[in-house]
């Protein structure tokens, strides 16, 4: 009903708006919002960054925090298709960010002392140890190596459904992080780094060979002036693959095929739709896009350190796919992007607010788990198909779907 | 009662050759097997968990044939149909599909080799639309450039869901419902189609349409193994038919003897 209410007030520039053709509809809104991204860094700085007081949220998040948040969007893109495309619970995606972190840290920094092996790398002496291989390649080859870890843990699990497949996710997430601490010495090979973490990261670039090329590609990103910036791009470019890969992906065959099994498992096997498959598919293309996410992260922070995976990780990103909608590509960049900002900064800021403005002392950022629940549960009970619901699911979501498991056809 | 009774007419099994009067319309022995056998199915032994529903089923289906299976309810029928498709292999037996055992294959590629069914209860998927139901049913195909031709085939054969093809699977009518999953069956191009229950829930009308229709893809050349609560209006269509009784196969011949069967007009067609 409210729905109904929200369309009619729209009004005659609402009718307007709907008379264009759906792709122009898309299309938009989407070109907007790119610019408005590009040129962030352009009208914070000249902007933006005035305000130091502005009211609730003090200031606006700078580059390196929109960084941060891009990287956190990416992630609950990649759940999304696990979770939103695919129908299927994971309460372990954390680990698909340690596994791309990790990556980073062993493919690109002078972790591994005892060889010396340089591929491409950009801006890194040819003197020091280790593996330093160009983090472009590095970060596709931790999508491809994070993507093969969605596999080996789809594979036996897929068979599982529902709450079962959840808790077995939730121990992966679990395994990984645990594994990555004490995996310093496995039988006397410094695997992780234990505790500690690997660090430094090398950092992307484009060597000395292109410096300068096309309007001036840097060396390195770390040692420029420019570095949020180039960090900022590099992310927003990833994001945007993603957002292709991903929207693509949803009106693929492969997508028609995730949408089959989530309304009705057995009438799909029925069409011929190899249910294993199909859902260790999901698993891994939903983990690529995180192990770029950790990858990119990692070298963003020239860090990998086990504190981060934990599974308060993975129930944030959950949040980011539920709170904008489970399917809804945008709805996902919306809610993540906010939850992000509010986790890296947000939350704090209006912590700081509170404080100044109120006699209220009280810490908002401690809290901030049970703010996310609060959300979450208000959105549960008030708008439970998300913020910008995906017109599939939320029919699914009102009407219920074919809920019963195939006998012996999970394969 | 769930003792193998002795067929009281010569059961089609039987080495002996089939009258040529009860000869299918089309295309005998043209792919397949020992008789243009395109399905045959021997002693299997299918179960749900401990549940032995299937307790020894042997079946046969022939090039351009309509088989149908028909017995009490829980007697079997829907999961001989899922054995075959690979929804639910069996533990016991063999399956051969075209000469080639396809016992413990996974449903996909059974679809994939060519057999294609519409399932106990429809099973549509409610949010997609007609075009998109069929579309599914077309998802093993590779010959993408056929697509078209058997689109226009279904809607030949059922011009309502032409009307109908953007409207939601789930909000059509039953007998609708029904096009759709005999349509989306047929989208596979299969060489074998398996109907479970079409007639389930339909005004009469409805139903005589639905057996034409039967009858007419199987004209059209496509064997059907036919399983039916509807016995008589079954027997009517199919050349020949099995007798199923909790978990074996009490009784088999032609449709037209068993239709005249005094054990058959007793327990099925509810004659005296
Ligand atoms: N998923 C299941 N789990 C356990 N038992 C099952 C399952 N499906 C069917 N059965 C049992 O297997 C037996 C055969 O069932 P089946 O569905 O094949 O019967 P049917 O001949 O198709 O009956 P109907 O005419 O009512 O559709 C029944 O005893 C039924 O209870
Ligand atoms: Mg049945």
């Amino acid at each position: 009903m409210e729905r109904v209410k929200g369309r009619s007030g729209m009004g005659a520039a609402g009718r307007g708006w709907n008379q264009l053709p759906e792709r122009a509809r898309t299309l938009i809104p989407a070109t907007i919002l790119i610019l408005l991204a590009v040129l962030y860094p352009w009208y914070h700085e000249n902007w933006l960054a005035e305000f130091t007081n502005v009211p609730v949220i003090i200031n606006f998040p700078s580059v390196s925090t929109a960084v941060i948040v891009i990287v956190f969007v990416i992630m609950a893109v990649g759940l999304n298709i696990v979770v939103g495309y695919a129908g299927l619970l994971d309460l372990g995606y954390v680990a698909f960010y340690a596994v791309g972190a990790y990556t980073a840290g062993w493919l690109a920094s002078g972790h591994f002392q005892q060889v010396s092996f340089h591929f491409g790398s950009a801006g890194i002496s040819r003197d020091l140890n280790g593996i330093h291989v160009n983090v472009w390649i590095v970060l596709l080859a931790a999508g491809l190596l994070t993507a093969l870890a969605g596999i080996i843990i789809g594979l036996p699990t897929l068979r599982l459904r529902g709450d079962y497949l959840a808790i077995v996710t939730l121990g992966f997430g679990e395994i990984v992080p645990v594994f990555v601490r004490n995996g310093d010495n496995l039988g006397g090979f410094n695997l992780t780094a234990g505790t500690f973490g690997i660090n430094p990261i090398d950092s992307p670039g484009f060597g000395e060979g292109l410096n300068g090329a096309w309007g001036g590609l840097p060396v390195n990103f770390q040692q420029s002036f420019i570095r949020e910036k180039l960090f900022f791009y590099a992310a927003l470019a990833l994001l945007l693959i993603t957002l292709f890969c991903s929207v693509r992906l949803r009106e693929s065959r492969l997508g028609r095929a995730w949408i089959a099994i989530r309304e009705d498992e057995t009438a799909a096997a029925a069409m011929g739709i190899p249910l294993m498959r199909t859902k260790t598919w999901a698993y891994a293309l939903g983990a690529f896009f995180g192990g770029i996410a950790g990858a990119y992260y990692a070298s963003f922070k020239s860090g990998a350190f086990p504190s981060e995976f934990y599974f308060n990780i993975s129930v944030f990103l959950l949040c980011m796919v539920v709170l904008g909608g489970m399917g809804s590509v945008w709805g996902v960049v919306t809610a993540g992007s906010i939850l992000a900002w509010l986790n890296v900064e947000g939350l704090a800021n209006i912590g700081t607010y509170l404080k100044r403005q109120t006699p209220l002392d009280f810490e908002v950022a401690k809290y901030q788990f049970g703010i996310y629940g609060v959300i979450i549960v208000l959105m549960m009970l008030f708008r439970p198909t998300g913020l910008i619901p995906e017109r599939r699911r939320k029919l699914e979501m009102e009407e219920g779907v074919q809920d019963e498991s195939v006998y012996g056809a999970s394969r | 009662m769930s003792e193998q009774t002795p067929p009281p007419e010569r059961a089609a099994e039987s080495p002996a050759p089939q009258p040529e009067t009860q000869a299918p319309p089309q295309q005998q022995r043209a792919n397949g097997g020992r008789d243009g056998v395109i399905l045959e199915v021997t002693d299997i032994h299918t179960y749900y968990g401990s549940i032995h529903a299937l307790k020894g089923i042997s079946l046969q289906v022939r090039e351009g044939e309509i088989v149908t299976l028909i017995g009490a309810n829980g007697a079997g029928k829907s999961t001989t149909l899922r054995s075959i498709n690979g929804l639910n292999n069996p533990r016991k037996g063999r399956i051969v599909f075209q000469g080639k055992d396809i016992t413990n294959d996974p449903a996909h590629s059974i679809v994939k080799m060519g057999i294609s069914q519409s399932p106990e209860g429809r099973r549509l998927f409610p949010h997609m639309s007609v075009l998109e139901n069929l579309e599914m049913g077309a998802f093993q195909r590779t010959d993408r450039q056929n697509f078209k031709e058997d689109l226009d085939r279904v809607y030949a054969l059922f011009p309502r869901l032409a009307e109908r093809k953007t409207q939601r699977a789930g909000t059509l009518s039953g007998g609708e419902q029904q096009m759709v999953a005999m349509g989306r069956a047929l989208m596979a191009r299969p060489k074998l189609v398996m109907l479970d229950e079409p007639s389930m829930g339909l005004a009469p009308i409805f139903v005589e349409r639905i057996f034409e229709i039967v009858k007419e893809i199987n004209q059209q050349g496509t064997p059907i193994l036919l399983v039916e609560q509807n016995a008589m209006m079954a027997l009517d269509v199919a050349h020949r038919g099995y007798v199923m009784e909790t978990g074996h196969i009490a009784l088999t011949d032609d449709a037209k003897a068993l239709a005249k069967n005094e054990q058959v007009q007793k327990a099925y067609l509810g004659m005296d």
